[in-house]
């Protein structure tokens, strides 16, 4: 206790009139004043005078106690010891304080851990001025519907920024990478790259330095650079001098004009850690049909979003009218900039956040239900004590004391979990996906959600500090004296925990469903035949961007050498190129006609474009289905320009008649060549397991020669074993130059969002699962030995006058089935409502997939009656003569 | 007969008060007083003045406050509120009422009437 003794040091101090040690030395001092006069005037001896004061200032103690009543308890005194008394209480059966505090602390922690990362992504608001008027805008054409795309062509972002009224100012912006040289040598970092009023239209400013001006955007810059504030920390240890010194990125001196405040985030620029004006030339910087560009806008002061699109109707109606062949067929589709990057995790998170509210509602059940039985088995000792006269409000203070002290103990092991499980629930991203998910970043600490779990916490310290409480002023102190325990409990208590127990259940049945259904996913997921061997392959990339490549023999020269060295490897069976990486999509796509089909300028086709090497079908194991694959020959810069195509293309453009010989034309210049189809291969998923079949042409790579080269790598044994030789290999060509997300195709899958929005709920969803099943068992197990312990009188009885012991045991499992049974009914139709909405996250199961519903139904049906049995053989063994002799 | 008399009931907050509201007194100061102003007339169980005490500044009518007393002591010294001087106040008057009327029926004979 010595503990409790500061607070009531402090009490004291805050109180002065009335406690029992200020009581004491104030009558104290009263004697000892008279014995001083009896001394002065009586000329008493000093003892003597202290025993004539004692026996005339009467009976010490009863003074004592009748002044410290007569000062009114202060309630802080009074608290400190029904909190003593609570904990003597909780200290007699630990049992029941632990299991009450371990499922509030599940409940409250795994859902502050949740709602954290809900919190951070999709609540609080980005980190920009009024960030609900930033909008994402995207240029569709009619042929490519389905784009995952945000992209616009230059050309038409600066025609729409001109005239748009509705937007007080669009900006673009895009990927970058420079290689930047310091001291220490090379190392190639993302940035990002940004119309000049891409900060202002965000409402950002740096927080040391300026802004971009306008005019900074040359084709030949980049020439100024914005930093962000971890790279200013990372690589210039936070001097504020740093504004003009240069940073050396490729071949240039780039003027650092600014800083970017801390909590400065672009989910959409990736990991950038510098922002550099935009420099882009050629093509890029001319041709309204090459869109590459994600365009984000600021609606005006007093518009809004119906008036802004309708707006852009009019504006893309121009632009086609004005360039029927690029832009045709174009719309501009406009989402809320949150939309556009927490889009994909929002259903995701919205699902983990109900799943886990569940089990919240599942604990408050189970925790409401063990301190209703609690007090009902005290209702004995209750009645007792208000008949010697203890007052209603006492016994109350008491009870919420002994609640409140669960639940605060509940609730702080709560937040420790939660901490623990919010770092968990991130660290358990990939990543690849962290990066786009950067406000994921500083979900943990969060003071709003250390709010949240005191508000959980407190909230449900009422609920359960009264439910206990409503008891006892329904009990009149008499009835249950004259019950003496024999009767089973009321009807009313009764139905209360039935209620919560129906409720445990039908919550555990919605969460086995999503279990079953999120788990079942995932493995449809994994086990789908990608279309190519995704074992031992590992692939890299190569960037040669810089000045010594700038001629394409030497760059071809480069990519020769590197890899016969790589083939040359021990332990590899093979080595292609891919201008994409499949299962991680985003390529380029391409407009074409077919020879002899009639085609309306501006409303070609469009289609998926990929440069392969030769022998990449071979090293995939893509199955031909018809004609041949490239060979040398065709890959090279002087051959007769011969494509493949996959089946997907040609049932969508021929109708699956026989491609082979067929012509096609891509349309970007006029002066493209007929080219001819001389093989379909089986199709392959390009964007993600998940992923529907998408249309692709391939082309050989010499006769499209990119500076950034992407290999795969066919090993025969672990492909990650091949890394380290492979730098080495690089390192002997150029020195200076890295691979880049070396990645085996293992980890690109395990990676990948696809993969991990069924992953991710498919084992948070699956634990949840496994708690409320294991919540609603204990709370089951909890009413239905407690109901056997109220009734072993009545059953002692019937098996007295000849119930068989079967009859007592289906007595008390029928109970259990009954009450099993209605929760699973209503289980079951919550779910079949409920699991609709997370159709997004399913794959290749249908939300209300018959055997996973009857799978949950049997799994929870088997561990309630289970639950029950244990209690129900107690009840059985119970004899007459033991259970009559108890009263 | 003895020449202290016993206090009636519900008459010690009164004289503690009385008491008080010439100065600021301990526990014990206060037994003094009400001794001294009484001409050693009224008679109080010194124990039973605390729990009146108590009651007191729960009440609102005194204050009390840690000092040191004449003998050197720590002791409690209590003062009147303004509560308490109200209070004390009204208690005089309806106290005196009541003695004047009790007087009078005392005094009362047979041919007054």
């Amino acid at each position: 206790m010595s503990w409790l003794s500061f607070p009531r040091r402090l009490a004291a101090f805050f109180q002065r009139a009335g406690t029992e040690r200020e009581i004491e030395e104030e009558l104290r001092a009263h004697i000892r004043e008279r014995a001083d006069d009896l001394v002065r005037t009586q000329h008493l001896e000093r003892a003597e005078a202290e025993r004539r004061a004692r026996v005339e200032f009467g009976g010490f103690a009863r003074f004592k106690e009748d002044s410290r009543d007569e000062a009114g308890a202060p309630w802080l005194e009074t608290a400190l010891r029904d909190l003593r008394f609570a904990l003597r209480l909780i200290r007699k059966s630990p049992g029941f304080a632990l299991v009450l505090v371990g499922t509030l602390a599940m409940g409250i922690g795994a859902n502050s851990a949740i709602f954290s990362v809900v919190y951070a992504a999709l609540i609080r608001p980005l980190p920009y001025a009024d960030p609900d008027r930033l909008i994402a805008l995207t240029e569709i054409r009619a042929q490519t519907p389905d784009a995952p795309y945000w992209n616009s062509s230059y050309p038409d972002y600066l025609d729409l920024r001109r005239q748009s009224r509705a937007f007080s100012s669009l900006a673009g912006f895009s990927g970058d990478s420079f290689l930047l040289r310091g001291s220490g040598g090379s190392e190639l970092v993302a940035a990002g790259q940004a119309t000049t009023n891409f900060f202002s239209t965000l409402g950002v400013k740096p927080f040391l330095g300026r802004d971009f001006h306008g005019g900074e955007d040359t084709a030949v810059g980049p020439d100024v650079a914005i930093l962000t504030y971890g790279f200013w920390q990372s690589h210039f240890g936070g001097d504020r001098n740093v504004l003009g010194r240069a940073l050396g990125l490729d071949d240039r001196s780039v003027r650092i004009v600014g800083v970017l405040p801390r909590d400065f985030e672009f989910a959409p620029g990736g990991g950038a850690e510098f922002w550099v004006p935009m420099h882009i030339s050629d093509g890029r910087l001319n041709r309204r049909s090459l869109r590459w560009m994600p365009v984000i806008g600021r609606l005006a002061p007093g518009s809004g979003f119906a008036r802004a699109e309708a707006e852009m109707r009019v504006l893309t109606a121009n632009l086609a009218a004005a360039d029927r062949q690029a832009n045709g067929t174009i719309r501009v589709v406009m989402n809320p900039l949150r939309d556009r990057i927490v889009g994909k995790v929002r259903p995701l998170l919205l699902v983990l956040f109900a799943a886990v509210g569940l089990v919240l509602l599942i604990a408050c059940a189970n925790a409401a239900n063990l301190l209703l039985v609690r007090a009902t088995g005290r209702a004995r000792e209750f009645a007792i004590r208000t008949a010697i006269g203890a007052s209603r409000a006492r016994l109350l203070s008491q009870m919420f004391a002994e609640s409140f002290i669960l639940v605060l103990a509940g609730g702080v092991a709560g937040f420790f979990i939660a901490r623990e499980g919010t770092a968990l629930l991130i660290g358990a991203i990939p990543d690849s996906l962290l990066t786009s998910l950067p406000f994921l970043a500083n979900a943990r600490g969060n003071p709003l959600v250390v709010a949240a779990t005191c508000g959980i916490a407190s909230l449900t310290a009422l609920l359960f500090g009264f439910a206990p409480a409503l008891h006892v002023s329904h009990s009149r102190a008499a009835e249950t004296l004259k019950e003496e325990g024999r009767s089973s409990a009321t009807g009313r208590r009764r139905r209360l925990q039935d209620i919560l127990v129906v409720a445990e259940i039908a919550f555990s049945v919605i969460l086995l469903v999503g279990a079953g259904l999120t788990v079942q996913s995932l493995s449809a997921l994994l086990r789908r035949d990608p279309g190519f061997d995704t074992r031992n392959l590992l692939t890299f990339s190569v960037n040669l961007r810089s000045p010594a490549y700038e001629k394409p023999e030497k760059a071809a020269r480069l990519d020769r050498d590197f890899t016969a060295r790589l083939a040359r490897l021990p332990g590899v069976a093979a080595v292609a190129e891919n201008s994409v990486i499949p299962l991680t999509g985003g390529g380029n796509t391409i407009r074409f006609v077919v020879e002899g089909h009639p085609s309306v300028p501006g409303s070609e086709d469009e289609t998926n474009i990929r440069e392969v090497s030769s022998n990449y079908f071979s090293t995939l194991k893509i199955p031909l289905f018809a004609g041949r694959v490239f060979n040398d020959v065709d890959d090279s810069p002087s051959a007769s320009q011969h494509v493949i195509v996959n089946r997907a293309w040609v049932a969508r453009f021929l109708n699956d008649r026989n491609p082979i010989g067929a012509r096609i034309r891509f349309t970007y210049s006029a002066t493209e060549h007929w080219r001819e189809i001389i093989g379909v291969v089986e199709n392959a998923l390009d964007s993600g397991l998940d992923a529907g079949e998408e249309a692709s042409i391939f082309l050989p790579t010499a006769q499209d020669p990119s500076t950034f080269i992407t290999y795969l790598v066919r090993a025969n044994g672990d492909p990650a074993h091949l890394l380290t030789p492979a730098r080495n290999a690089m390192r002997e060509l150029d020195p200076d130059l890295a691979l880049i997300t070396p990645l085996t195709m293992d980890q690109i899958i395990a990676q990948s969002p696809s993969v991990f929005l069924r992953r991710y709920p498919s084992w948070l969803i699956g634990c949840f699962a496994a708690l409320a099943l294991s919540l609603a068992a204990v709370g089951l197990y909890g009413i239905v030995s407690y109901s056997v312990s109220q009734r072993t009188h009545e059953f002692g009885i019937r098996i007295a006058v000849g119930a068989a012991p079967s009859d007592v045991m289906r007595l008390v499992l029928g109970e259990s089935a009954r009450l099993t049974a209605l929760g699973t009914l209503i289980g079951v139709l919550c779910a079949l409502a409920l699991t609709r909405l997370m159709r997004s996250l399913l794959f290749g199961i249908s939300p209300s997939d018959p055997p996973t519903f009857i799978v949950a139904t049997l799994m929870l049906g088997s561990i309630a009656l289970a639950a029950a049995s244990f209690p129900a053989r107690r009840a059985v063994r119970t004899g007459p003569a033991v259970a009559l002799r108890r009263y | 007969m003895n020449e202290q008399a016993e206090l009636l009931p519900g008459t010690l907050d009164l004289l503690i008060l009385k008491a008080v509201s010439l100065g600021p007194l301990h526990g014990y100061g206060i037994l003094l007083r009400i001794g001294q102003i009484s001409g050693q007339a009224l008679l109080v169980e010194q124990g039973a003045l605390y729990p009146a005490l108590f009651r007191l500044v729960r009440q609102g009518a005194l204050r009390a406050r840690w000092g040191t007393s004449e003998n050197n002591r720590r002791a409690k010294f209590y003062e009147l509120t303004a509560a308490g001087r109200r209070r004390l106040s009204s208690e005089a008057a309806s106290w005196e009422r009541l003695a004047d009327a009790m007087a009078l029926v005392l005094k009362a004979r047979r041919e007054e009437l």
